[in-house]
């Protein structure tokens, strides 16, 4: 390439007129790279370059910072709790408010379940034992297929002005029974069970 | 720049300082918005999305001042170029077998415009306008190596060039800065 458009590269050591230097104006371009200042003796052209060029790389404006609101409002929904402005306190809150319909995972509501759980399946075990009261154990018998409860010789307490009247004691079940021989046959009741207590009928 | 004060600046931000996190927004937003006025059209949007993208990675940044700015106009350029081909507009690349009064015409620089500038005292958006005139090449490795003050290897990792390019397109885009500025008058 010819002419005064040609770069310095394309023609090295051409003597451009009107242009500061040549090849030889390196040192001086990296001193205005580096931002350093320039010896008074420098072509002017250089020195107008280096006003331009510390111009440019000044001090942000008022005017460049438009958008900060909206990036320290990310930031700070972002960081850590450690210098969380007001405008970030907010969504916090509203993260709060989300969680607090969430149910509730603390050691003490597992530990309630738990014991719940365990207290049921003991009702369950306990009915088809049939060692719970009658009414329950008929109740058992109805909703869990428990053992019907046994047919107690005396009838069921009644209440008499608010007062329980005769009440039977509880058959025993681990009473030997009094036919020996009857040990060995199978309880009548549904669930296998064997119960021992005395019959009330001879 | 920050200087000696950036790292205790940098581990606050990172532990959840907003002052500390503005201290560094506002210490490098001007040289970036300059940089994407030069390579975007939307310079504030791209801005944003890159301050986006910084906050998020900033808990897991390691490096000194330089090394942040090398990431910060990294980003900055990767989000340009996603805005742009967004919007379908691609940026003129320099031909380098092109005559430079290609690219800037003789009217242009007698224009209106630039005897506004000549009249206008020294300000960062006359600069800026003069640097626009510029092939885009040496106005980004100028705006990126003299503005935003990154070193040759950052700056050739940057914009895809090795060190020794990006030393050269520097010197020969400074000097057409120079032969621009005397063209339009700007500082006399």
């Amino acid at each position: 390439m010819t002419g005064p458009n040609a770069l310095h590269g394309e023609m090295p050591g051409f003597p451009f007129p009107g242009r500061p230097g040549g090849e030889h104006d390196e040192p001086l371009l990296d001193i205005i790279i580096a931002r350093r200042a320039l010896p008074p003796d420098a072509p002017a052209a250089m020195h107008d370059l280096a006003r331009m060029l510390a111009a440019m790389a000044g001090p942000t404006e008022p005017g460049e910072m438009v958008g900060e609101m909206a990036v320290r409002t990310a930031f700070s929904r972002v960081a850590s709790p450690v210098g969380i402005s007001s405008e970030a306190q907010q969504p916090a809150r509203r993260r709060r408010t989300r969680q607090s319909y969430r149910p509730a995972r603390s050691p003490a509501m597992l530990v309630s379940v738990v014991v719940a759980a365990v207290a049921g399946f003991g009702s369950v075990m306990a009915a088809y034992a049939d060692v719970l009261p009658t009414p329950i154990q008929q109740l058992a018998h109805v909703t869990v297929a428990a053992p019907a409860p046994h047919q107690s010789p005396n009838p069921l307490p009644t209440l008499e002005g608010g007062k329980r009247t005769d009440v039977s004691p509880r058959p025993e079940c681990s009473k030997v029974s009094a036919n020996a021989d009857e040990g060995d046959t199978p309880s009548p009741t549904p669930g296998g069970h064997r119960c021992n207590e005395v019959s009330p009928f001879p | 720049m920050i200087g000696a004060a950036f790292p205790a600046t940098l581990a606050s931000a990172q532990a959840g300082d907003e002052t500390a996190f503005a201290c560094i927004f506002r210490d490098v937003q001007g040289p970036l918005v300059r940089y994407l006025h030069v390579i975007s059209p939307e310079a504030d949007d791209v801005a944003g999305d890159t301050w986006l993208q910084i906050v998020k990675g900033l808990p897991g940044f390691r490096g000194d001042e330089q090394a942040f700015r090398a990431w910060l106009f990294t980003i900055a350029r990767h989000r340009a170029v996603d805005n742009g081909r967004s919007r379908a507009r691609r940026p003129v690349l320099f031909d380098a077998t092109v005559p430079f009064d290609a690219y800037v015409p003789a009217d242009q620089l007698a224009s209106p415009d630039a005897a506004d500038l000549a009249l206008e005292a020294i300000s960062t958006q006359s600069v800026l306008a003069l640097i626009k005139k510029l092939p885009s090449d040496h106005a980004e490795i100028i705006m990126l190596r003299v503005v935003a003050g990154l070193d040759p290897a950052d700056v050739a990792r940057i914009v895809g060039k090795t060190p020794g390019a990006v030393r050269v397109t520097t010197h020969r885009a400074l000097r057409r800065l120079a032969d621009l500025v005397e063209r339009a008058g700007v500082l006399q």
